[in-house]
């Protein structure tokens, strides 16, 4: 592996981004806006606000951060600019851990601002320390960058990028908790959400934030996705390759 | 000893049920600026990507610096794509310096700066891909071929979109380059292009229908007068 390869890597996707002022602009007022329109549609029901803020925070940080590393990623893709970086002596790895580090970059900002928001802003009451709220969030957000290469790879536009959504991510938010407890869905949804990597994140967030949980106790759960993020990563990885 | 740079044996290539390249044969000598000439959809791009081991081919044997394994020697070869291929919202510079760092070149800052003022782009460093004409990209794209000062170039279709003057300034440039001992592959559809070249391959329906010198194919036929793009439509006709 070429540290320098993957250093350069990381500062033009970084250069890239910032230099569009509207995209920067963009990714810190979208989960401002989708927080405050949800947050205080139930400001005056803090009980309910309370118990659907883990799901909600999970749910943003996945959704927001896999539009915007699918997006980012298949317009590499559109502009010849990937094809062309692979015609070079970089490795695809490189170019992964390059990509994965650029856009966790931008999807940290964002999953920090949901966090904050749901916290400060609309003020709910939490049990755990928000250090173990934010490591939950950063997981999420290792695994909703991976997913978001690994399906932009299988998009030849924005548009089908769009149309994942129903496909990817909003089964997830269904079968996740945010709706209905995952107990209470009928038997064979409950049997698909064991394969939902956001459920394991809700699931944590939940434990912390409405029970007190330590990591310890959510240790199994913590362990499953963060294992969705290595096999998100691992199948980005080849499909990259095959792209090649 | 075999001077060739890139040798292809009876190269096949389907993309699904269609045969795209057909037991094309080539072979392209050090220093030599090799056209490979035909219409649209004759193979030239598949060609050019399956040299640059962007695509398998199916059957046939393909030697590029005398070794049938290309991942080893991308730092040898420059690659100008069709499409310019460039990051729109950088600058000339962060695009050219890009991949420079990509290759490792040493002197990257000084040797940017040289291409630059080559391809006539030195006041326009700092401007946004997004903001340039197309030719002023395309000569971005040809900078960035250029940046590791490889001796083998895959040029395709550089010259489409430039107007004249930037074409005959831009051939100037390869004919240096090719004093340099850079070996050139372009690819082209205009008999403008394959004038230029020391040696042509028409391209048609996946095989090299002919090759030689501009000279050689235009004396290659019963009427000496024909110009290249008649001799083309000549060979055509009769196959």
């Amino acid at each position: 592996m070429n540290l320098h390869r993957i250093i350069a890597l990381i500062r033009r996707i970084v250069l890239q981004i910032i230099q569009d002022r509207r995209s920067i602009a963009l990714i810190i007022i979208a989960p401002l806006i989708i927080m405050s329109l949800v947050g205080f549609s139930f400001i005056d029901k803090p009980k309910i606000l309370n118990t659907i803020s883990p799901a909600l925070i999970a749910s943003f940080s996945l959704f927001l951060t896999f539009m915007l590393t699918a997006v980012s990623f298949l317009r590499e893709r559109q502009l010849g600019t990937l094809e062309r970086l692979t015609t070079t002596p970089v490795r695809t790895f490189e170019i992964l851990i390059g990509y994965l580090i650029s856009f966790y970059f931008f999807a940290i900002i964002q999953s920090l601002i949901v966090v904050f928001f749901t916290i400060f802003v609309l003020g709910i009451d939490y049990q755990g320390e928000i250090w173990q709220m934010l490591l939950i969030v950063l997981i999420i957000t290792f695994v909703a960058v991976n997913l978001g290469i690994l399906i932009s790879t299988f998009a030849k536009n924005e548009f089908q990028i769009i149309q994942f959504n129903p496909i990817i991510i909003a089964p997830q938010i269904f079968l996740s908790g945010l709706i209905l407890p995952v107990s209470e869905l009928p038997s064979y949804f409950q049997v698909i959400a064991k394969i939902i990597p956001l459920r394991y994140a809700v699931d944590c967030l939940q434990g912390i934030m409405l029970k007190g949980n330590s990591l310890n106790e959510i240790s199994n759960d913590l362990i499953i996705l963060s294992g969705f993020g290595i096999i998100f990563l691992c199948l980005a990885t080849l499909t990259i390759r095959h792209l090649k | 000893m075999d001077e060739s740079v890139i040798s292809a044996q009876n190269i096949n290539f389907n993309y699904g049920e269609t045969h795209i390249l057909k037991n094309l044969s080539l072979s392209i000598n050090a220093g030599e600026i090799y056209g490979i000439i035909g219409p649209s959809g004759s193979g030239k791009t598949t060609l050019i990507k399956i040299i640059l081991g962007l695509l398998k081919l199916n059957s046939g044997e393909l030697n590029v610096f005398g070794q049938k394994v290309i991942s080893k020697k991308l730092n040898r070869i420059g690659y100008m794509p069709q499409i310019s291929a460039l990051y729109e919202d950088l600058t000339v510079f962060q695009n050219i310096d890009f991949f420079a760092r990509m290759y490792e070149t040493k002197n990257r800052v000084e040797i940017i700066h040289t291409l630059l003022e080559q391809v006539k782009l030195l006041d326009h460093k700092n401007q946004v891909i997004g903001k340039l004409s197309g030719g002023q990209r395309q000569r971005v794209s040809l900078a960035i071929a250029l940046v590791h000062n490889p001796p083998l170039l895959l040029l395709d279709e550089p010259t489409v979109g430039l107007d004249p003057k930037l074409r005959h300034e831009l051939w100037q440039y390869f004919e240096k380059l090719s004093s340099q001992s850079t070996t050139l592959l372009i690819s082209s559809h205009t008999m403008d292009d394959a004038n230029h070249c020391q040696k042509i391959g028409f391209i048609y329906d996946g095989s090299i229908i002919t090759e030689g010198s501009p000279k050689e194919l235009c004396e290659s036929v019963e009427n000496k007068k024909m110009t290249l793009e008649e001799v083309f439509l000549n060979i055509v006709s009769n196959r």
